[in-house]
């Protein structure tokens, strides 16, 4: 989580105007969600990965890691899809054609999708997405609270992880019945100091003349037109170079 | 349990976004409204909002081995209810699709209805219920929370179903499909996250009672008990 915080507030193309980043993300994980997987999901890959190491300059150890995120849910997912049930002559499963095709194509595409969602948020901070939430007609009271837990969440994390230290070199987590009750003290401990930190939090904004509304500067972001020709180029080509390989290949 | 971004086709994508949006709105309304008559109570929303994060992000004891989260989604609807639930649940799933990649930008309506809508109301139905029949509340509270995870995942094995009907037995083939590749990980979980909800409510009625007298829009079961 540090990790994809941390590149996404340092990496070469963070002050680029989310847009610019938004279009050919977005544009690509279209393409890849109607257009044949088999051959439109490589490229996509291919293509966001370029931008998100070469362009960016994100590591690519890191860009895995984002990637290998829901591995576990495709791991359980995938098999199964492969297979088929039976009920008419009681229970029984069997591997079918169809569902192997199935199989294959859902992998590559959740992949493909994937390295779409990881440059997105591997390049742009989560307070620009947050900021243009409002330009979207998202009431500013509710962008305030996210940015609000935005905050508050990296300083909770950084209390449950020295709780969950302190605990664990007391063998608090030893077995699996101390786990939980260590979990519990943990997390219950942890709401107790969140709402005594929104509590701290008001008195001191109170303090300042706080009235409901918190002011912050949002840096300007000039959108540059040709980095938006540029993405939907990228998105054309890709589009009409996954559709003919596909009618190749048919 | 999340649906990766990409796992759902196009049109189911765009359905469900459809469907958990009026819930999402009505909640948000709430809230702003809520947020302009009390200021402060912002800062309280946004404190809840993110110990829910942190709550999802502890891993949990598993006994299968695998790494498994919990969802704290019932513990969210028994402390704050489920009508503000919706909103907070769909700002912690954006960030754990941004600052964790779990979940995804398409799937994300598909996820606010089983984590953000459904679990909670689910919850908050059996607490409630529960309290009605005057069972003890660690058993109330384990309930809500066990059968609120269980609710989550058997949604999303049938939004899995819809999108992915099994060529020979259609949606039902599947959903059984689904639901039992899940099974081993979710029920000991699910079970897992109820001990855990009844050890934190506990914790909270012995050492805040004032903190949760602060928060008006919750259970008054717990309120009341705290108080007497």
């Amino acid at each position: 989580m540090r990790a994809i915080d941390h590149h996404a507030w340092t990496n070469r193309w963070r002050c680029w105007h989310p847009a610019e980043k938004l279009l050919p993300a977005s544009g690509l994980l279209v393409l890849t969600l109607i257009l044949p997987p088999l051959t439109t999901a490589p490229l996509v890959l291919a293509g966001m990965a370029l931008a998100t190491v070469r362009g960016a300059g994100v590591p690519l150890p890191t860009l895995l890691s984002v990637l290998a995120a829901p591995t576990a849910f495709l791991l359980a997912g995938i098999p199964f899809l492969a297979v088929s049930v039976d009920f008419t002559h009681g229970f029984a499963l069997l591997p079918s054609q169809d569902g192997l095709r199935l199989a294959l194509t859902m992998t590559i595409r959740a992949l493909a999708a994937m390295s779409c969602l990881a440059f997105l948020i591997l390049t742009t901070p989560v307070t620009d997405w947050v900021a243009s939430l409002r330009r979207v007609g998202v009431p500013s009271g509710v962008v305030e609270l996210s940015l609000l837990t935005y905050r508050l969440i990296f300083v909770f994390v950084e209390r449950a992880l020295t709780g969950h230290q302190a605990q664990a070199a007391r063998l608090g987590y030893s077995r699996v019945d101390r786990s939980v009750r260590s979990l519990g003290l943990l997390a219950g401990n942890l709401f107790q100091r969140s709402l005594a930190q929104a509590h701290r939090l008001e008195i001191g904004l109170a303090a300042r003349g706080y009235t409901g509304e918190l002011r912050v500067l949002t840096p300007k972001r000039v959108l540059s037109r040709m980095r938006l020709v540029v993405g939907l180029g990228l998105v054309g080509l890709v589009g009409t170079a996954g559709s003919l390989l596909a009618r190749g290949l048919s | 349990m999340h649906i990766a971004e990409g796992f759902l086709p196009p049109l189911h994508a765009a359905a469900w976004t459809a469907v958990s949006l009026p819930f999402v709105i009505v909640s948000a309304w709430r809230v702003n409204r809520l947020m302009r008559d009390q200021p402060q109570i912002k800062l309280l929303l946004a404190a809840s909002g993110a110990f829910a994060f942190v709550i999802s992000a502890l891993k949990l004891p598993s006994v299968t081995g695998s790494c498994s989260h919990a969802t704290g989604t019932g513990l969210g609807a028994i402390l704050f209810g489920p009508s503000v639930m919706a909103l907070l649940g769909t700002i912690v799933l954006l960030f754990q699709t941004l600052l964790l990649a779990h979940g995804g930008i398409t799937t994300l309506g598909a996820n606010v209805i089983s984590m953000a809508i459904v679990g909670p109301w689910v919850a908050y139905g059996l607490l409630r219920g529960a309290r009605w029949l005057n069972a003890p509340l660690a058993v109330s509270v384990f309930l809500a929370a066990m059968l609120g995870d269980l609710a989550t995942y058997t949604v999303t094995a049938s939004q899995l179903a819809l999108a992915f009907p099994d060529p020979a037995s259609g949606f039902l083939g599947s959903f059984v499909k689904f639901l039992g590749v899940f099974a081993p990980t979710q029920l000991p979980l699910a079970v897992i996250e109820g001990l855990l909800t009844v050890v934190i409510v506990n914790f909270l009625r012995e050492y805040s009672g004032d903190e949760l007298k602060i928060l008006q829009f919750p259970l008054n079961t717990l309120a009341t008990e705290v108080r007497s």
